[in-house]
């Protein structure tokens, strides 16, 4: 295993119109390992994933990938280089067969014998791939949607898979299916960073937790170190683990300031008044 | 407001420019004559035909690729009316006015349902029909050869001078400017300018859509019968080859080259279009092959066209307001959001439940997001609402606010069931709503936004506000007034007039609760009010709330992720996971529970 | 009764084809393309010119005049569609009136008002069946669109780059993300769409003996029709909805020969019904 992060983002800043959204990112990840992105909603987690891949535009800072820069380059070429991407939603071409899915999936493969190995490892660890092989995409449930688009991904043999919510709208035995799959995905040797909701979900199947708010990394560690007081209080729900910010004393009536019920006469409307 | 003491611009221009004509065309000065004066009769009449469409297209978000059809019914009605039947011409304008108005309506009930490319296919077909075939019923229309449309014609003067005619022409034109400028300062206006942009925020704030949308059908229709009036008027018949769909086709371009919503543009874009192939004869059609270039140059480069052209004469664009982030700070501590009530509401609410949720399930597909969920909020109260992503809150709030019909269950809002009552009907009895992505049009100003706010408590109805009677004026002040206060109370008048995507989120955000407080809701439903907020402006939020609870007993219902905002403000704290109730009850109690922890965090913390 | 049917059928084949290219154009960028009367008006006229003035084979000249038009689809793609990617659709439909309307303008200035014969490559008065004459025009054009069926059956769902395309229209990002480039794809949708109208448009000159700028016109809100019979989204359906279309049409003007406009109301009608009631037409998989 190379020394050499499998994808290393430095300073990564872009936005949208005068909107800044990302302050300067940091991350890196070595191959082989499970990254987590955790965050309040607005932290910026998902345009971080989207400036890796190039679908947003970076304004700032640099992605690279093992020793290639990808930062000036269009999504597709990025793939090319050995980047993955799945979006939020589960991401399937609805009107499009499993298998057609898939072919797409390994559209950049030149070789017609990478994309059959490619094709047998995909059906090797999710199955039921093989057995709906000519099933519309969008007739499958949700958790074999999700399924599907991290098969479709896989078919390119990414060197670093990017994961947006895997877990969104599936139910707890799909989620566990799921994490088992992508762990076996990492032990092929991908490198995998997802952005979770569920946060426990990622806790356990991370070996990296980043914790971002307001487009930065605030927290980073291991997920064996990891001092989950402190990224509960970064996600705002520290108060569930006996964290007390401000009293307990919540809703008690507090003194009014001003008079109840008499509406607030505004200095212009107490000057229009005067004048009339 | 200056349009009371001063004479309004368009009133001085259409008499300036009625008068001249006539004038100079029977004192013969620079030559001018009867070609001139029918040139330009086609101009004005391009531009008086370009109005009703902008009104359609840009303000109300609708689409009409039949335009010629409606101007087709215009010159058709008058040549009825005025040529087969000698009556005046005034009630040719009125005859076509309303059959105008009605056949819009055939394409304005299929709005109801469909939008963008669907509404324009069933737009062209309609322009279709009426060409291919009522246009060509002997019975009605005289068939192939087409009715005669005479000049107007006063008492014993007829308008045979073209430059009299242009007079004519010149005051109907100020007329319908008027209106449809009137139109834009009443909450007619505002509620088309919202329907373009997001009907549910439209349906939040109280305006009727279907009702709306068929309304800004009807006056399309009706504006553009006038205009095919003059139009047959001008040409002195109507015929099935004038009103083809390669003129609607032309009209759509004028209007978004003239840059929608810019009455000035779309005006002169349509005058340009109307004179110049009149005028330029000599290019002997090589403006056949211009003109469409420019076009599309225009719309690669410059998209917004002659409006945006004339906007950035005035300067318009360059109003650009500081926002930074320290800004934020400083404006969300020091705003107040305790505003003044309007008089009157709330009083029939004393002692009912305001809000009461019975069992709700909601189906999406085969997939259910909200579980059997009930609950109840106190008068002034705040409640919270809490849960993990996904669990349904939205999906809850969605079906309280009636954007999302529930499978079942009942919504009670002050003991009345809302469960069937579209959006538009629950905001008026009551329940008021704030969206996750700030539910505004970011289009209008500051102040329009507010003014759109009130839009239920206006006090006149949408007729009177076309002709802009002394109500119209007296419920408007009333509106500017309320929204005055309010600009002043955030210590926001410098973004009076400022458009809404000026500011920064986290002032967005205070004029849209401000927005959502102005008509004293019953039930107050907040979508996440701390979504982007560091924690000391939520901090500062979470007092503003408890103001807002204490000064005005605003009953509140909020989803929030933000916990210590939901312990500073909450006296009671639902938990949602998984579409299901998990449990309710006091927030630290609630908190405390491992049940809600693992929800959260997963069995591995909690 | 049957020989309208079938004369319904040959002329719908046509407006099958056309609506094809519509199709295409829509599931690519969600609009309805109104140039594409215009490129097979002017192909014509360029297939014209190079057989009668240039003096050219008649399949030459066709082929030539088919090249000119996707040419003008690649350019139009390039320099105003690729721009106006995130305008509202708005700007871009009116995009496409303009360039009708430049197309048109070139036609008169270049070739004139005037009908033009197109000269017809065929002998014999082509093929009977029972009671029907299908002249060979007719002929041509239900071969032609057999082989377009065939084609674009083959090409969709059994090429990578064809799956793409259809990929594209529900899931643009994600074909990005497959690594295929967006304006390969988009060149190819606007190429085809302009091939298409140009086959489409040649054929119809022949079938009508003479044509002028702007005969299309007509055709082209059948083949709007065609299309959302056919279920907008669906390439199948197009064709489909274009023998409807045909057939309706011939059976229509046949036995209500005395009402004008009758098919355009009944194609209003139609069009207004499947739009309500059943948007995704009649092959369509989603609304």
């Amino acid at each position: 295993m190379s020394t050499t992060p499998v994808l290393s983002v430095a300073g990564l800043t872009t936005g949208f119109g005068a909107n800044q959204i990302l302050h300067g990112v940091d991350l890196t990840l070595v191959s082989g390992r499970a990254a987590v992105l955790l965050g309040l909603n607005g932290a910026g987690k998902s345009v971080t994933l989207k400036t890796i891949s190039g679908l947003q535009p970076a304004w700032g800072g640099s992605v690279h990938l093992y020793d290639r820069e990808l930062t000036r380059l269009e999504p597709e070429d990025r793939v090319r280089a050995g980047l993955g991407h799945v979006l939020q939603a589960k991401a399937v071409f609805p009107e499009l067969s499993v298998a057609e899915n898939l072919r797409l999936g390994g559209a950049i493969l030149r070789d017609a014998k990478r994309f059959n190995d490619n094709l047998a490892r995909v059906h090797d660890i999710y199955p039921l791939l093989a057995d709906r092989a000519k099933q519309l995409a969008g007739s499958l449930s949700g958790g074999e949607r999700a399924m599907l688009s991290v098969a479709r991904a896989l078919m390119a043999d990414p060197r670093l898979l990017l994961i947006d919510e895997p877990s969104a709208g599936l139910s707890p035995k799909m989620v566990e299916q799921l994490g088992g799959t992508l762990r076996r995905v990492r032990e092929g040797g991908t490198g995998l960073l997802m952005v979770e909701q569920n946060v426990g979900f990622g806790l356990e199947l991370a070996d990296d937790v980043f914790v971002l708010e307001k487009g930065r990394v605030v927290y980073t560690d291991t997920a064996a170190r990891l001092d989950t007081s402190r990224v509960a209080e970064l996600l705002g729900i520290g108060q569930l683990l006996g964290q007390s910010k401000g009293s307990g004393n919540a809703g008690a009536r507090r003194r009014p300031a001003r008079r109840r019920g008499v509406p607030v006469r505004s200095a212009a409307a107490a000057a229009r008044k005067a004048r009339t | 407001m200056s349009a009371k003491t001063r004479v309004p611009v368009w009133l001085l221009a259409t008499v300036v420019c009625a008068a001249l004509p006539p004038i100079l065309g029977r004192a013969g000065v620079w030559g001018f004559d009867q070609y001139h004066a029918l040139i330009l009769c086609f101009g004005v009449t391009y531009a008086l035909a370009a109005l009703p469409l902008n009104l359609l297209i840009g303000y109300a978000g609708q689409i009409s690729l039949g335009h010629a059809a409606f101007l087709g019914i215009g010159a058709y009605s008058s040549g009825i009316i005025a040529g087969r039947l000698g009556l005046p011409f005034t009630l040719g304008l009125v005859v076509a006015a309303a059959v105008g108005a009605l056949a819009a309506l055939v394409i304005g009930l299929p709005a109801l349902r469909l939008r963008g490319l669907y509404l324009a296919l069933v737009t062209l077909g309609f322009g279709l029909a009426m060409a291919s075939m009522v246009f060509r019923l002997r019975s009605v229309t005289g068939g192939y050869a087409g009715q005669a449309v005479p000049r107007p014609q006063a008492g014993t003067f007829v308008f045979l001078r073209n430059a009299d005619l242009l007079a004519v022409i010149v005051v109907i034109f100020g007329l319908v400017w008027a209106l449809d400028r009137n139109l834009l300062r009443t909450k007619v206006g505002r509620g088309f300018l919202a329907l373009r942009e997001d009907e549910e925020v439209a349906a939040a704030f109280g305006v009727d859509v279907p009702l709306y949308k068929l309304y800004a059908f009807a006056l399309y229709g009706a504006l553009s019968a006038i205009a095919g009036s003059v139009f047959g008027h001008v040409v002195g018949f109507a015929q099935q080859e004038s009103f083809t769909f390669d003129l609607s086709l032309l009209f759509v371009v004028i209007v978004l080259i003239g840059g929608l919503r810019s009455r000035p543009g779309v005006a002169t874009a349509a005058f340009f279009f109307g004179v110049t192939p009149r005028f330029f004869t000599f290019l002997k059609g090589w403006e056949l092959i211009i003109a469409p270039a420019i076009v599309m140059f225009t719309l690669v480069r410059h998209p917004g066209g002659l409006g945006q052209t004339f906007g950035e004469l005035r300067g318009l664009r360059t109003r650009k307001v500081a926002t930074h982030e320290d800004d934020d700070e400083a404006e969300t501590s020091s705003a107040s959001l305790v505003l003044p009530r309007p008089a009157g509401e709330g009083v029939e609410r004393r002692g009912t439940t305001p809000l009461e949720v019975r069992d709700v399930t909601v189906r999406f597909g085969g997939l259910v997001t909200v579980d059997s969920a009930s609950l109840t909020v106190e008068a002034g109260q705040i409640t919270g609402l809490i849960g993990p992503n996904g669990a349904g809150k939205s999906t809850l709030f969605n079906a309280i606010s009636g954007f999302v019909r529930p499978t079942k269950g009942r919504v009670l809002l002050h003991g009345t069931d809302v469960t069937d009552a579209p959006p538009h009907r629950r905001a008026a009895l009551g329940i008021g709503r704030t969206f996750q992505n700030i539910g505004l049009v970011k289009d209008l100003t500051v102040t329009e936004n507010l003014l759109l706010a009130q839009h239920r408590l206006a006090g006149y109805g949408p007729l009177t506000a076309l002709v802009h009677l002394p109500a119209v004026g007296k419920g408007e002040r009333a509106l500017r007034d309320r929204a005055d206060e309010t600009l002043h109370a955030l210590h926001f008048e410098r973004f009076a007039t400022s458009e809404l995507r000026e500011l920064s989120h986290g002032q967005q955000r205070i004029v849209e609760l401000a927005a959502a407080l102005l008509t004293a809701p019953g039930v107050l439903l907040l979508d996440e009010p701390s979504a982007g907020m560091s924690p000391a402006a939520a901090e500062a939020l979470a007092e503003r709330l408890l103001q807002v609870r204490d000064e005005l007993g605003q009953t509140i219902l909020l989803i929030e992720h933000h916990l210590p905002l939901v312990l500073a403000t909450c006296s009671t704290v639902h938990v949602m996971d998984a579409g299901r109730m998990l449990t309710s009850g006091a927030p630290a109690d609630v908190t405390a529970d491992p049940s809600v922890v693992a929800a959260y965090l997963g069995e591995r913390v909690a | 009764m049957t020989d309208v049917v079938v004369a319904g059928i040959a002329a719908g084949a046509v407006y099958g084809l056309f609506a094809l290219g519509l199709v295409l154009v829509y599931k690519a960028t969600k609009i309805l393309n109104f140039a594409q009367a215009e490129i097979g008006s002017f192909a014509t006229f360029v297939a014209w010119g190079l057989i009668t003035s240039w003096k050219l084979p008649w399949l030459v000249g066709a082929a030539g005049g088919v090249l000119v038009a996707g040419a003008l689809g690649l350019a139009f793609e390039r320099l105003v569609v690729r721009p106006l990617i995130d305008a509202p659709r708005l700007t871009l439909v009116v995009a496409t009136i303009g360039m009708g309307l430049l197309l048109a303008g070139l036609e008169f200035k270049i070739w004139g008002a005037s009908p033009h014969i197109m000269p017809s490559p065929f002998r014999g008065s082509g093929l009977t069946l029972g009671s029907v004459t299908l002249p060979p025009a007719r002929l041509l054009a239900l071969a032609i669109t057999a082989v377009a069926a065939a084609a674009s059956a083959w090409f969709f769902r059994r090429t990578t780059f064809g799956l793409a395309i259809l990929a594209a229209a529900q899931d643009v990002v994600g074909v990005r993300l497959t690594g295929i480039r967006l304006r390969h794809l988009s060149a190819f949708t606007w190429l085809s769409s302009s091939v298409v109208g140009a086959i489409a448009g040649i054929v119809i000159a022949l079938s009508l003996g003479a044509f002028a700028p702007t005969f299309l016109n007509g055709i082209m809100l059948l083949g709007f029709a065609a299309a959302v019979l056919g279920g907008m989204t669906s390439l199948p359906g197009a064709l489909v909805g274009g023998i409807v279309v045909g057939v309706t049409q011939a059976v229509v003007s046949h036995y209500w020969i005395s009402v004008a406009g009758l098919v355009e109301t009944v194609m209003f009608a139609a069009i207004v019904a499947v739009l309500l009631f059943r948007p995704r037409g009649l092959m369509g998989r989603t609304a």
